[in-house]
């Protein structure tokens, strides 16, 4: 009797399992007739489509417009995005390892640069070619070089030039008589000031693990006028990282800045999106970020409308303007079920209209790469950019620096809470930097 | 023996051939690729000896702290489960406890919750402005308890450690309640009988006739705290900087850079000390034989 009952409870497992495998087929000829019969309707839409879109969290505009045009994409072709998110901190690692495994979503929101797109997620490999797509003639040149590989463009992306500054509130600044800093000392004086008023000076971030390396990295405009060719030297190893006499300085800069209390108490807990609130409400004088967080804030708190100034940070004495013309963007997963509905939302994003739509919703977008678009950039600080001289920040003008941009800001990390030196966060730069080449095969390195 | 009743040996070997496929054979595989310089970013596979295991060892990188971090881990949670578990489970038992099967259930419940979960929680409640336990200790007056428990340097490991011992601790009592409850009572009634306390049958009774039980739960908090990975990822990612990084954190950094022969190698690494530790422990702890 055991025996039978064994026998019956095996042969339902078994069952089981089958039964699970033939469901898979049978919704995928339903599906199959399904797109047969839709293809022959009017509105051509697609049922039982989703794509999945893989992204970090700060990939996002938090306005959620992104999402809104993709409600409307589905109302219009039938085809469902699933935003999938992820903490920044694990996005990067996580996005190489679904690639690496065959596991990768439909379209993914990768952080686009010309030197680490193909160590990040080798598009020749793993992303549809867009060339061919008749929005690529529309966008800013600028920014094709971070979206292609050997002149094929892969992605699609819609942030114009970034600039990194320093945010102040201006109604503190005044109130304390303070002047925007153009060198470390004044810098160091302003927010002694600002603290012993009882305000933090800086709202500073690590959670999110990128936040930390913005001065390393985009102080780079500032680093290229104190050595010809620098970028190019450093590329070909004809110059170490650690021979960048600024980089040491920034980072005792930053550790100085940390232990004299100018962080606050609890950075080493915070995150880049409290960073609008703490502002907002006077706990925190000063935060770093690019331009576009003015623009977010005020939205979320017109009360702060007109009262957000910046200055460049001054690490090192730096008064230079650093730009980036790369930023995040959205490439398409070769192994894709669904890549010309992918493509469809890739050319309905890039509608004229919806760029619009984009760059009024997007409360962290001052202009786009696109041409004939409008732009929010406030006018004060145009004139001071233009004040200034500029120059590209290093990350994207210095190769292997991107790539190991979360390890830099553990490394900063480690250094706050004083289980590293400075100098040490420079030689690990400089180590990592080997082993990328050695692993890339580097012929500069050989 | 009743030739009936035993299983012949022909029926392991569908079990044996699948364990084989799939864990032993990418286990001896992985070896061999840490001996090479596979990674993502060329499609060449060279051998280069040794190379990646003196990378580990030379101490010119972190590697020996992560294999000094994963022991430690290891160490105490072996430690702090075991104890703990013993004496939830003891006191669970004893019959003048009220709400015996409630109070097992409210210690088990952590173990059947996520890590991802567990770990954000815990960064809520362990956050030292925002945190309900920081906020708790300066209510009650114990300001000097609040401290930073995630992002202290020389606190952040213990904390992990701690959290893991809450959410494991349960597993280990319910398996140490069955060791209890299959204790012949005649033991506890002769004890009784010569006047020993409670103190005294657990120490001369319980404890004795618990070590295969013990040894059992050694080997689980072993394996586990060895391949530790999901409450670390969860909880600080490795971090303050580096100080709670682990081997397994360490794997799945190397593997998400591309260089997977790294990640091998340290893999391979973890598998000789899991091997080693596990056949010392079992050693020790099995009874010795009379001549």
């Amino acid at each position: 009797m055991r025996k039978v009952i064994g026998l019956l409870l095996v042969t339902l497992m078994v069952l089981s399992a089958l039964a699970g495998c033939s469901k898979d087929s049978k919704d995928d000829s339903k599906a199959t007739q399904t797109d047969t019969q839709n293809t022959t309707t009017d509105n051509n839409k697609k049922e039982n489509v989703t794509l999945t879109f893989g992204t970090h969290q700060s990939g996002l505009p938090t306005s959620g417009i992104i999402q809104e045009l993709a409600k409307a994409y589905e109302a219009e072709s039938g085809v469902k995005i699933d935003f999938q998110i992820v903490p920044d901190a694990q996005w990067r690692d996580l996005l190489k390892v679904k690639l690496d495994s065959g596991e990768a979503y439909d379209m993914m929101n990768v952080d686009a640069d010309p030197l680490s797109l193909v160590g990040r997620i080798n598009p020749e490999k793993n992303c549809v070619d867009l060339t061919d797509q008749e929005w690529v003639s529309r966008m800013d040149p600028i920014v094709l070089d971070g979206i292609s590989v050997n002149d094929k463009v892969y992605g699609i992306q819609f942030n114009g030039v970034r600039r990194s500054v320093f945010f102040y509130n201006k109604d503190i600044f005044s109130k304390l008589k303070l002047e925007i800093p153009t060198t470390y000392d004044e810098f160091k004086q302003v927010c002694q000031t600002i603290k012993d008023s009882g305000v933090t000076p800086i709202y500073e971030a690590t959670q999110n693990g990128w936040h930390q390396v913005l001065p390393v990295c985009e102080t780079g405009s500032y680093y290229i006028t104190k050595y010809d060719d620098l970028y190019d030297k450093l590329n070909k190893n004809e110059m170490n990282i650690k021979d960048v006499k600024e980089i040491g300085t920034i980072l005792n800069e930053m550790k100085e800045f940390a232990d004299l209390g100018y962080f606050g108490d609890n950075f080493m807990n915070q995150s880049v999106e409290g960073a609008k609130e703490a502002f907002a409400k006077g706990e925190a004088a000063m935060f770093n970020n690019d331009t576009g967080w003015a623009v977010e804030t005020e939205t979320e708190y017109p009360e702060m409308k007109g009262k957000i100034g910046i200055f460049v940070a001054p690490w090192a004495d730096n008064q230079t303007v650093s730009c980036n013309p790369t930023c995040n963007a959205y490439f398409i997963n070769k192994n894709s079920k669904y890549i010309e509905e992918a493509k469809g939302f890739f050319a309905f994003l890039a509608r004229p209209e919806n760029l619009e739509k984009l760059l009024n919703g997007a409360t962290n977008l001052v202009s786009l790469c696109w041409k004939d678009t409008s732009t929010k950039e406030n006018p004060e600080y145009v004139d001071y950019f233009k004040s200034l001289p500029a120059g590209m920040v290093m990350q994207v003008g210095v190769s292997y620096i991107d790539p190991q941009w979360m390890d830099i800001g553990k490394d900063i990390d480690a250094m706050y809470s004083g289980t590293m030196t400075p100098e040490e966060v420079l030689d690990n730069i400089s180590l990592r930097r080997d082993e990328l080449a050695e692993l890339a095969s580097d012929p500069a390195w050989k | 023996m009743n030739k009936k009743k035993t299983y012949p040996t022909y029926y392991s070997y569908a079990a044996l051939a699948l364990f084989i496929i799939f864990f032993f054979l990418p286990g001896i595989m992985g070896i061999f690729y840490s001996f090479t310089n596979w990674n993502s970013l060329s499609s060449d596979v060279n051998f280069v000896g040794f190379k990646n295991y003196e990378k580990i060892f030379s101490g010119r990188y972190d590697f020996i702290r992560y294999i000094w971090n994963t022991l430690k881990f290891t160490g105490l949670t072996m430690l702090t489960k075991t104890v703990f578990g013993i004496i939830f489970a003891i006191l669970l038992t004893h019959k003048l406890v009220m709400c015996r099967n409630l109070q097992r259930m409210a210690i088990f419940i952590p173990q059947v919750m996520s890590f991802l979960i567990v770990g954000l929680v815990f960064k809520s409640l362990l956050n030292p402005v925002t945190g309900f336990l920081n906020n708790f200790l300066k209510t009650i007056g114990l300001d000097f308890l609040a401290k930073n428990w995630l992002s202290d340097a020389h606190l952040a490991l213990n904390t992990v450690i701690t959290v893991d011992t809450w959410k494991g601790v349960g597993y280990l009592m319910i398996i140490i309640i069955a060791g209890i409850n299959a204790i012949s009572s005649t033991y506890y009634e002769a004890a009784q009988i010569d006047g020993a306390n409670f103190l005294q049958k657990t120490w001369y009774i319980t404890l004795p006739l618990l070590k295969p039980v013990i040894l059992n739960v050694t080997i689980l908090n072993l394996t586990y705290g060895l391949r530790v990975f999901d409450i670390i990822y969860a909880l600080t990612n490795g971090g303050p900087g580096h100080v709670t990084e682990v081997i397994n954190t360490s794997v799945y950094s190397e593997f998400s850079k591309g260089n997977y022969a790294m990640g091998t190698t340290l893999s391979g690494i973890l598998f000789i000390f899991v091997m080693m530790i596990s056949y010392v422990i079992l050693r020790a702890l099995e009874p010795k034989e009379e001549l």
